[in-house]
């Protein structure tokens, strides 16, 4: 029996692509490779008897060619569809790609067109639903000013956006101190007055200085809490229409939905 | 008019009282621009907009939604303003407005302000008002985020132009469908006061592009041109339509003095006498005032302007041919229906039982939808004889039914309008049919998985000249299965008791019936 050779990589563009790079130029056959991107609920994942893990180092080398492969053979679009999908918390990304990417190199550019085929189509919805939640965030993002003025925001996101909206943020608040921390990967973006953003892993991130609440913040708080409270009009109230368009997940780090509010509380049963 | 204002009243109170006063106003987007941010300023602008949150009603807040102020002189029946009402009156200070705006913006609660107001003193002491508060934020704070801001009807050109150099989108409410609504409902507004700001904005707009600077408007790819001969019979009296001349006469009018405000207003505004803002009487519906140093382009997102749906007796072919001319007469970004809310006890308005008139509300967004984005007619959709919606589906379904005869249309050679008008099929899911079928031949499974509803769809397509069951075209039979099918409606529009009291009437024929039919016979 032929035993599967199952790819391990690194949680990022970079080693998924190392990954694939050596996946192709193996010569297992496709049918007999796997990739699997590790992430922080694959550690323990169960091992499948009769499958060989190879483990593959991120390598910068291997990702460029990778990447201009796929511009190259397949599309500009197809490349920025890939990076997105990259970003996503789903466990089977790296297969995904993988699959997708060996189509598209058959293919070329017109591959990005057939939704009808489930290679293209999970790539499609994968970039999609990253996207989607990078725009949500644009939103429901929320900052907090700290005692030495540096605007502090805590997100939360499912799929890994945070260099998605940092562009966003710092062309919008481009003469303001700001940071913003993903809670869950903790990573967050640092941003200078007047500078580019920077990317930065965070793991022993101390932000109690930042919680340190200037004097003025509790008041702007408590202002959008009347504005929020009072805009929504009576006779139209549809808590499940919030739900809907806003769900709970979002809602931790918003001021207008923290619980010492309770007129800005959800009602749970959903009437 | 009777008052009760408070001096010194906090910002938090202000900040509720007029917001509270300006949440029937239903334009919430903060669309239609794409701007990067300016060196030192702040803000940004995204061309498909962004929610920052939702109320308890489930609506998009994108917004700083306030009235500068809701002392207002003027005695609309339907609003909880009007001057005969005993409520707390208050006024922001432009100040305020910026300061709320600028912090909310830091904070990432908002995309940008929505400025709308009450008639302080005369209408153009107001716009000089807003005009004012615009500049200041603009100009001292250097806000270069989003602004939504309120035309005053009846206020001087120059005064609406220079607040135009200002904001991005800017509005001015229809308030009701007809003139004769607007009489009896709005005493102290003329259709002829709503429309020559809206003329002059739009005139504006179209000098505006041959300026040096860029308006950008992400609706020109998907804007429905038609031509002239199919044009519908004018819902607007003559009387609007001569504003075009109307506003040059009026062009170098003496401002009343009545507008040179009192009070406390310190700012050294360079309009504030009209003598020295009137440059150039021209030909045209721009160059009144001095443009601002830094511009961003005339009111660059667009106009939009709303309607209140059910406060007068207006049918459903009325209103969606006033919102046709406005598209296509004053190139209007968006017409917005609100389903009346009763604030006020008045003979003149209706009583709405059943609270305000949601369905019907979601009915004319969804025909409002079909008129920008599939190419479809007012005419097309209803007439004198069927002037009302059918209350159990969409308007498409329910023009589909109507005209059984174009179908069924073959998926793979259809061209793209023609998909589009397949119930079932959205403007997504028509893209994707004319992209994948360059490549290959769609069959009905390959339809599903790009999101075409194929339980509405089947009865009007075929795949490769084949239908996907074999069925009757034949309007009561594929009328029935449709309204079986149960529509998405959104949350809170509740069917569902209508359903039931229908189906006590099995042999009624549906194609029939429309919103008053459903109320004769379920009452
Ligand atoms: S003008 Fe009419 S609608 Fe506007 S605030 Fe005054 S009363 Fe209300």
């Amino acid at each position: 029996m032929i035993t599967k050779k199952i790819f391990m990589c690194e949680d990022s563009i970079e080693g998924i692509f190392a990954a694939i790079y050596d996946a192709g130029s193996s010569r297992y056959g496709h049918d007999n490779i796997r990739i699997q991107v590790q992430t922080a609920g694959t550690e323990n994942f169960d091992m499948e008897l009769f499958s060989e893990y190879i483990y593959v180092a991120g390598d910068e080398e291997k990702a460029l060619k990778v990447s201009k492969a796929i511009r190259e053979k397949i599309s500009g679009e197809a490349y920025e569809m890939v990076c997105h999908a990259a970003l996503s918390d789903e466990g089977k990304k790296g297969d995904m790609i993988y699959r997708f990417l060996i189509l598209g190199f058959s293919l070329g550019p017109k591959a990005v067109n057939l939704l009808n085929n489930d290679k293209v189509l999970n790539i499609f919805n994968l970039n999609r639903n990253v996207m989607n939640e990078s725009h949500h965030f644009l939103g429901f993002l929320r900052f907090t000013e700290s005692k030495d003025n540096i605007l502090f925001a805590k997100i939360k996101p499912r799929n890994d956006i945070l260099r998605l909206i940092a562009p966003h943020f710092s062309d919008r608040l481009n003469m303001e101190n700001f940071i913003i921390f993903d809670e869950r990967r903790k990573t967050a973006v640092f941003h200078k007055s007047g500078f580019f953003w920077i990317y930065v892993t965070a793991d022993d991130f101390n932000m109690d200085k930042l919680l340190e609440l200037s004097d003025q913040e509790e008041e702007f708080q408590s202002l959008w809490k009347t504005f929020f409270n009072t805009i929504a009009i009576e006779e139209r109230k549809n808590y499940r229409l919030q739900r809907n368009n806003l769900p709970l997940r979002f809602r931790s780090n918003m001021p207008e939905f923290s619980s010492n509010d309770i007129n800005s509380s959800d009602d749970i049963s959903g009437k | 008019m009777s008052v009760i204002i408070q001096e010194r009243m906090p910002v938090q109170k202000k900040l509720e009282i007029l917001s509270a006063a300006a949440k029937y106003d239903v334009a919430c987007t903060s669309s239609g621009v794409d701007r990067s941010g300016s060196p030192g300023g702040m803000g940004n602008s995204v061309g498909c907009g962004i929610c920052h949150t939702f109320s308890a009603d489930g609506r998009c807040i994108s917004l700083l939604k306030i009235l500068f102020t809701n002392e207002c002189i003027f005695d609309c029946k339907y609003c909880l303003n009007r001057a005969s009402n005993d409520i707390v009156r208050a006024s922001f200070t432009p100040e305020e407005v910026c300061t709320l705006t600028m912090e909310f913006y830091r904070r990432n609660y908002i995309e940008g302000l929505f400025l709308s107001s009450g008639i302080l003193v005369s209408p153009n002491h107001t716009m000089e008002l807003l005009c004012i508060t615009l500049k200041m934020l603009r100009e001292v704070h250097r806000f270069n985020g989003y602004i939504h801001c309120k035309a005053v009807p009846g206020a001087a050109p120059s005064l609406i132009e220079m607040t135009g150099w200002y904001a991005d989108r800017m509005s001015v409410n229809l308030e009701l469908p007809t003139a004769s609504g607007l009489r009896n409902l709005a005493p102290h507004k003329s259709r002829k006061n709503i429309l020559r700001p809206m003329k002059q904005i739009q005139l504006g707009r179209k000098e505006a592009v041959g300026k040096p600077f860029r308006i950008q408007d992400s609706r020109t790819g998907s804007d429905i041109k038609l031509p002239d001969d199919l044009r519908l019979k004018d819902s607007l009296n003559k009387d609007d339509l001569r504003l075009e001349e109307d506003l040059r006469l009026k062009k170098d009018l003496k401002l009343p003095d009545e507008w040179k405000s009192e009070g406390d207003w310190k700012l050294q505004d360079n309009f504030k006498n009209p003598e020295t803002v009137i440059l150039r009487p021209s030909s045209s519906a721009l160059g009144l005032v001095k443009r601002p140093a830094v511009s961003r382009g005339f009111v660059p997102a667009g106009q939009s302007t709303q309607m209140i749906i059910g406060a007068t007796p207006e049918n459903d072919y009325q209103i969606i041919s006033v919102a046709e001319a406005l598209y296509q007469k004053f190139d209007l970004k968006r017409v917005f229906y609100s389903a009346y809310v009763k604030v006020n006890e008045d003979s003149s308005l209706p009583s709405l039982q059943d609270g305000p008139p949601l369905l019907r509300e979601h009915r004319l967004y969804q025909a409002d939808w079909l008129l920008r984005f599939y190419g479809f007619q007012a005419s097309e959709l209803l007439s004198e004889e069927r002037p009302n919606f059918n209350i159990l589906m969409d308007p498409k379904c329910n023009w589909a039914l109507g005209h059984l005869g174009k179908f069924p249309i073959e998926v793979n050679k259809a061209d793209y309008y023609t998909l589009l008008r397949v119930p079932g099929i959205g403007v997504k899911s028509a893209q994707r049919i004319v992209k994948i079928r360059k490549t290959s031949n769609l069959r009905f499974e390959d339809l599903k998985k790009i999101g075409v509803v194929l339980k509405r769809a089947l009865y009007f397509i075929t795949c490769g000249g084949k239908m996907m069951y074999p069925v009757r075209l034949e309007e009561n039979y594929i009328t029935n299965q449709l309204i079986s099918i149960k529509e998405r409606l959104p949350y809170g529009i509740d069917g569902s008791n209508l359903y039931e009291q229908l189906s006590l009437f099995d042999d009624v024929n549906f194609t029939s019936l429309n919103h008053t039919d459903i109320r004769s016979l379920t009452l």
